[in-house]
């Protein structure tokens, strides 16, 4: 929860347009493919050991027959000022000077205090190690570890496609602009709910969309300042 | 109470050879046996050979994440004429007569749980000599790690160099 000190590295931030999302939940497939997330099981799941690093909350509104569903998409919020980062006594989570909130797995020791302190519940622990039926593990993406039993996990904004995007960029000897870093989530959303991109630079769509009057932030009042911005749904 | 002393003086002992035995298994530069003997130094250093450069062969190292390890058809492109008397070299024509690849024993590598995603690329681009990670390899006849690359190593060289050392550039 340090100061957040200027800078001029990209400060990744993303807007989900809740106008849009229609709950099709293909972001949440797409997140566990490309992040090698893995699937418990039954058995787990009614033991609240589920892996998510992004969910779709629902919301029913009005009585039947006239009622109304909202859905929410819910990540890891990045949140400036990250109430899991200082409870963890190993700084295995901590920010990164790009505005991510980090997870390094290898310096995990496993006290879960940073799941408890996360008001946005997002974090998922790693009750054992996991098993991908033959040949699911071929599948794995080798970009991203297969995290081990014990420690903690949760969204990292695809960090590896932003360092693919950033190593891009630099070897074009420009900067980081719209369309170089799509996570797995915005890049597969049908409805196009999600946009992605570095906040600091006030071309970039996230930086416009963020002043819309639609602008709000989960739990914002408890000063968590998040990455993540929602725009609610119009009239 | 004196055979007793006796015991525990002989245990001790055994216990610090064995203990030197691991060091010095250890501290042993790790040189596994190749498919083939392949020599660095009769084709980067000896005055009358070849000399090639290190990217000849490990051609993807300013391209990508990996140094890569060369295709034998490359070998072939001189050794279908060149030496072709030595056994070593008939070894070579025989898996490419086979159209197999050698199985190569990696000398450098992470351990897969050390969870590091390195890349080649921007640390040739950043001209870091392939010997400043690798070794004296071009005058190595066979194949060694010399280098250690523990997290320290990796880190004290970002320090000097001022680029980053924020744990999401190689671990993720
Ligand atoms: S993919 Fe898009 S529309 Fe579907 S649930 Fe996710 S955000 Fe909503």
């Amino acid at each position: 929860m340090s100061e957040t000190t200027p800078t001029n590295k990209p400060q990744w931030a993303m807007v989900i347009d809740l106008d849009r999302c229609t709950g099709c939940e293909a972001c949440v497939v797409a997140c566990n493919v490309e992040n090698n997330v893995a699937t418990v099981g039954a058995e787990e799941a009614a033991k609240g050991r589920t892996i998510n690093w992004i969910r779709i909350e629902r919301y029913f509104e009005g009585e039947y027959p006239d009622v109304r569903v909202k859905f929410r998409p819910v990540m890891c919020q990045h949140c400036e000022e990250a109430p899991c980062e200082p409870v963890c006594p190993v700084y295995a989570t901590y920010h990164t000077d790009e505005g991510l909130n980090a997870q390094v797995y290898n310096r995990c020791v496993g006290t879960r205090y940073c799941a408890n302190n996360c008001p946005y519940t997002v974090r998922s622990f790693n009750f054992f190690d996991h098993v991908w039926d033959a040949p699911l593990q071929k599948a794995w993406n080798p970009e991203v570890s297969v995290r081990s039993r014990g420690v903690m996990e949760k969204c990292t904004f695809c960090v590896q496609r932003i360092k693919a995007g950033e190593a891009k960029a630099k070897d074009e000897n420009r900067d980081v602009k719209d369309g170089d870093v799509t996570p797995a989530c915005v890049q597969t959303c049908p409805t196009k709910a999600m946009y992605f991109g570095n906040i600091a630079d006030p071309t970039s769509e996230v930086a416009k969309l963020s002043k819309s009057s639609r602008a709000t932030k989960l739990l914002e009042d408890l000063g968590t300042k998040p990455k993540v911005i929602y725009l609610n749904e119009g009239e | 109470m004196k055979r007793g002393l006796k015991i525990f003086l002989l245990v001790g002992v055994a216990i610090l050879i064995a203990v030197w035995l691991a060091w010095r298994a250890a501290s042993q530069p790790v040189a596994p046996d190749q498919p083939i003997a392949y020599n660095h130094w009769q084709h980067i250093s000896k005055p009358d050979g070849p000399q090639l450069d290190c990217d000849f062969c490990h051609e993807y190292a300013d391209k990508s994440a990996h140094a890569t390890i060369p295709n034998i058809t490359t070998c072939m492109g001189c050794h279908e004429a060149v030496k072709t008397d030595s056994p070593e070299v008939q070894k070579l024509a025989a898996y490419a007569q086979r159209q197999e690849q050698p199985k190569w024993v990696r000398v450098y590598f992470f351990d897969p749980e050390a969870d590091v995603f390195f890349s080649h690329k921007p640390h040739v681009k950043a001209n870091i000599a392939c010997t400043d990670c690798h070794g004296n390899v071009p005058q190595l006849q066979k194949m060694r790690r010399e280098v250690k690359h523990t997290m320290g190593w990796c880190i004290e060289c970002h320090r000097q160099r001022k680029v980053s050392i924020d744990c999401y550039v190689c671990h993720r």
